[in-house]
């Protein structure tokens, strides 16, 4: 009995064997070997595993995805199973792109591997080797294309729930492995929209891991007749936010609700990819792909190449547009000190030189430590744009208290060793250079906010360029802010047209206290947009703890030991009060403060939906701490002749704040080559491109823009911009 | 990061670009002029077939696709009934000479002999210019002009992409159905599908 048992056994292990003769094994094709495989040799009744289609493509030749592109056809797998076997569909790894004259594919090659999953019912009994079969058919291409098909199986036995089940072939178990790594994964968290924009397709994809490079993505649609096959740039638009812009296929018929995307990333076994689905969005995450358009500004410098030709432009603008600086309000009250300053030195050349060049230092260097503090931040990923040290709440307060202290010094409170900012007779020393260097770092601090006319270019070119390029153009900011005091420092000619020194100079030092006062005011007006009434007051209480230490520092000519304590006691106060105040956030502006004239708050949404229903728009990005926005919105935004065209041709008036960080609008900054504010973009009615203003506004030139915009889209000229 | 944003400009730049260089075949809209010379030496200019409806079918006699459509006579077939009912049919290769599938004159003569082409012309273009002109990127890729110039289909010969000439039997015959419903003065229901077989081999 016994034997007989043994003997059951020993026919019931053979069996399989015998029936192995059930598989067809690899199979040579044109050009490939295919084989059916599975990735288990036994199952339990009920449970759920991988066959697959093996294709081991020859050198060069390939097969394609589910959507093979432009021309291909994706491989198929017709089931032939036996009862009580089910399969799903093909899961495909990431593809990758051939291109062959300009027709661009999806597929594999080498040793592709494509699993589907396969269940086994619960009602079979163990013991039943199951012949899972299948026809294959692909279309195998290189330079030529052939088809072809094959019947394939592949056997699998059933065992009971808890039997050892023996290893597939390390090679067969490898591929599956790898297959299986090359698929693309949900990521919780990605989310990704689109929108029609006429000839291309926007799609944003928010939730990528963090720091992937946008440059390395390859973007696959998995629907057909959607999307163009050509790569595609993809760009990051802000954190976390990828862009990309395909046009549409050219066998287009329709956008569907949404569709799929393969977004691979990198090469190699590092490659990773993610399904996302693209929603249609009424809510276009970001907006300056609602415009499209997007090429060089109206001035046409800057973005346009990157070649030395480009940098020279950008550079010359940089160099004009720092040169302007001086004149700027902000500017002007540090410069009439250096100018008082070089005064007192003209009668001595080279110290009028010293001091010139020492200023120039101080100017370069906190420009290039501002730019490449700039560079940095924006490679750490920070949408960030000049100008941004003026939305941090501390910096805008600092500068205040700091216009506020060389204010109280001018009007005579009190005197740093009798020598503050070169007013002494001492100007030979240390003491005078490191005056004349910290001139120049103070003028670059105040200057930031202006950003003159020309300077919008080439800091937007300085933006995307690599780093010393970028330092370049900052540098010749700097140059051109220093320009002309250190033109008088270096042309006695120059200086002698300089008043000279006497008894008056008393007097105008104590006038240009008052700049100094208004300058606070200003920015103490920013902070409170910045930071609320509240963040004000308390920057204000700090400023008067200053003026009181400072006070006591000014009363005798040498101070006290406890008078030194109380001044820096109140100094030590008037900073707490920064750091509070830097804490608080404005309830986000709604007041009319900036603006006189009707006009709604600039969403991404609003922009998108006004342009998808054809309005004519203008768009102004804007900012509190920005001179020349306000100037501009003084001279031209608010007149009644401007109400009065926006009404006669039906314009809607958007305007962005950028006094806080706002990713979205520096991203639609960056769309249009710019890097600060302001920006005047003007949309036509119908699908016509935004035209770029200068930033310099005049009430003629935008009646006109307006009226050019109402009457529909406009013609090109090199002042537009096409799509 | 920089790098990044100089994309965007790049890509801003490669989307105006992409705008001109595609500016091909749209449908509903007049089909691009071109001038051929067929495999016997003749010259064919698209203006010269105003008032009739043209049919342009994109060939390469040893791709598997097309023999799929010319070995059971679908395509001959089709060509036969148009070509009675008035319309000109030009088959178009744009193969480069070297590359499967490019033809001379009498190459392509050879091929109409062998398998009993009914088309009006056998178009030879080289160079691949009217090729990219169309955006043809598969053998067969189908167009079908109006008598007014005006493009109305484009794409695949039928409706089940494989290359089993088993499956022609079920499957819906584009061209024929555009040609049908243009002569009957109605609008072409499937004016746009995917084109497929082998690529154009420019």
């Amino acid at each position: 009995m016994p034997a007989f048992r043994l003997a059951t056994a020993v026919l019931a292990c053979t069996l399989p064997i015998g029936a192995a003769l059930a598989e067809s094994g690899p199979v040579r094709v044109d050009h490939a070997t295919v084989e059916l495989v599975s990735a288990r040799l036994a199952v339990a009744p009920g449970e759920r595993f991988h066959a697959g289609l093996r294709i081991r493509h020859d050198p060069d030749w390939h097969t394609y995805w589910i959507n093979p592109g432009d021309s291909g056809l994706a491989t198929r797998i017709d089931w032939r199973l036996p009862e009580g076997v089910a399969a799903g569909p093909i899961q495909w790894p990431a593809p990758h792109r051939f291109d062959l004259g300009g027709i661009v594919n999806f597929g594999y090659e080498g040793d592709l591997l494509l699993p589907v999953p396969l269940t086994v019912d619960a009602g079979i009994a163990p013991g039943t080797r199951l012949a899972v079969a299948a026809k294959a058919s692909w279309l195998i291409c290189k330079d030529i294309c052939i088809p072809g098909d094959a019947e394939l199986s592949v056997a699998v036995d059933v065992v009971a729930p808890g039997d050892a089940i023996p290893a597939a072939r390390p090679e067969v178990a490898e591929r599956f492995i790898a297959s299986m790594a090359a698929m693309p994964r949900e990521l919780a968290g990605i989310e990704a929209r689109f929108a029609d924009r006429g000839d291309a397709i926007d799609v944003v994809i928010a939730g990528l891991p963090a720091g992937i490079d946008p440059e390395a993505l390859e973007i696959f649609p998995v629907e057909a007749q959607i999307l163009a096959s050509a790569a595609a740039p993809a760009a990051r638009l802000a954190d976390g936010l990828i862009g990309v812009r395909t046009p549409k296929n050219d066998y287009f018929v329709g956008l569907p609700e949404r569709f799929g995307l393969v977004v691979a990333h990198g090469r190699g076994p590092t490659r990773e990819a993610w399904t996302v689905t693209a929603v249609a969005g009424a809510v276009p995450v970001l907006p300056d792909l609602a415009t499209g358009p997007v090429a060089a500004p109206a001035s046409g410098a800057a973005p346009a190449g990157t070649g030395s030709q480009g940098l020279l432009l950008a550079m010359l603008f940089a160099l004009a547009g720092g040169v302007i600086l001086n004149l700027m309000p902000c500017v002007f009250p540090v410069l009439a000190l250096k100018a008082m300053g070089l005064m007192h030195s003209a009668h001595d050349r080279r110290l009028a030189r010293r001091h010139g060049l020492f200023y120039l230092a101080g100017v370069l260097a906190s420009f290039l430590a501002l730019g490449g503090l700039l560079v940095a931040l924006r490679a750490g990923g920070e949408a960030l744009g000049w100008g941004f040290q003026l939305q941090l709440p501390w910096v805008v307060g600092g500068l205040a208290l700091l216009m506020l202290a060389m204010g109280l010094s001018l009007s005579g409170l009190f005197e740093i060793g009798g020598r503050f900012m070169n007013l002494g007779s001492e100007l030979a020393g240390g003491e005078g250079d490191r005056a004349s260097f910290f001139t120049g770092v103070l003028a670059v601090l105040v200057a930031s906010p202006c950003t003159a006319p020309f300077m919008g270019p080439a800091l937007g070119f300085a933006a995307t360029q690599p780093a010393a390029i970028a330092l370049a153009v900052f540098g010749a900011l700097g140059l051109g802010l220093a320009l002309p005091i250190v033109l008088v420092s270096f042309v006695p000619r120059l200086a002698r047209l300089l008043p000279r020194p006497g008894p008056w100079m008393e007097t105008f030092k104590q006038a240009m206290a008052f700049p100094l006062y208004l300058t606070a005011v200003w920015l103490l007006w920013v902070l409170g947009r910045q930071a609320g009434v509240d963040a004000l007051a308390v920057v204000l209480a700090g400023a008067t703890v200053m003026a009181f230490g400072l006070w006591l520092v000014g009363r005798s000519p040498s101070p006290s030991p406890a008078s030194r304590v109380g001044a820096i006691a109140a100094l030590a106060l008037a900073i707490g009060s920064l750091a509070w105040a830097s804490g608080r956030e404005a309830p986000q502006a709604q007041s009319s403060a900036m603006a006189v004239t009707a006009h709604e708050a600039w969403t991404p949404a609003r922009h998108a939906e006004l342009r998808a229903a054809g309005r004519p728009v203008l768009v102004n990005m804007t900012a509190a701490w920005c001179i020349t926005c306000l100037a501009n919105e003084r001279v031209a935004l608010a007149s009644e002749r401007f109400q009065a065209d926006l009404e006669r041709h039906g314009i809607t008036y958007l305007k962005g704040d950028w006094t806080h960080r706002d990713p979205a609008i520096t991203a639609y900054l960056a769309r249009y080559g710019r890097n600060g504010v302001p920006l005047y973009v003007v949309y036509p009615r119908g699908t016509g491109d935004g035209e770029v203003l200068p930033q310099l506004l005049t009430p003629d030139l935008v009646s006109q823009a307006l009226a050019r915009a109402g009457s529909g889209p406009a013609p090109a000229s090199p002042a537009q911009t096409r799509n | 990061m920089l790098r990044t944003l100089a994309l965007v400009v790049a890509g801003i730049a490669a989307f105006a670009l992409a705008g001109t260089a595609s500016a091909a075949a749209r449908i509903n809209e007049p089909a691009p002029e071109f001038t051929l010379t067929d495999s016997n030496g003749n010259s064919h200019s698209l203006s010269d077939f105003r008032g009739k409806t043209v049919v342009l079918e994109w060939t390469n006699a040893e791709c598997p696709f097309v023999v799929k459509h010319y070995k059971p006579g679908n395509m001959q077939r089709q060509q036969a009934e148009a070509t009675a009912n008035g319309v000109v049919w030009l088959t178009i290769n744009s193969g480069a000479p070297g590359k499967q599938g490019h033809v001379d004159g009498a190459g392509a003569n050879a091929v109409i002999e062998k398998t009993g082409g009914k088309q009006t012309a056998y178009l030879i273009d080289a160079d691949g210019t009217v090729g990219r002109l169309y955006g043809a990127r598969t053998t067969p890729h189908m167009f079908v002009i109006d008598g007014e110039g005006v493009l109305r289909y484009m794409g695949a010969i039928d409706s089940n992409p494989s290359g089993d000439p088993a499956d022609i039997a079920g499957a819906t015959q584009y061209v024929e159905v555009a040609l049908a419903e243009l002569a009957a003065g109605k609008p072409v229901s499937t004016p746009v599908t995917q084109p497929y077989g082998c690529s154009v081999k420019y």
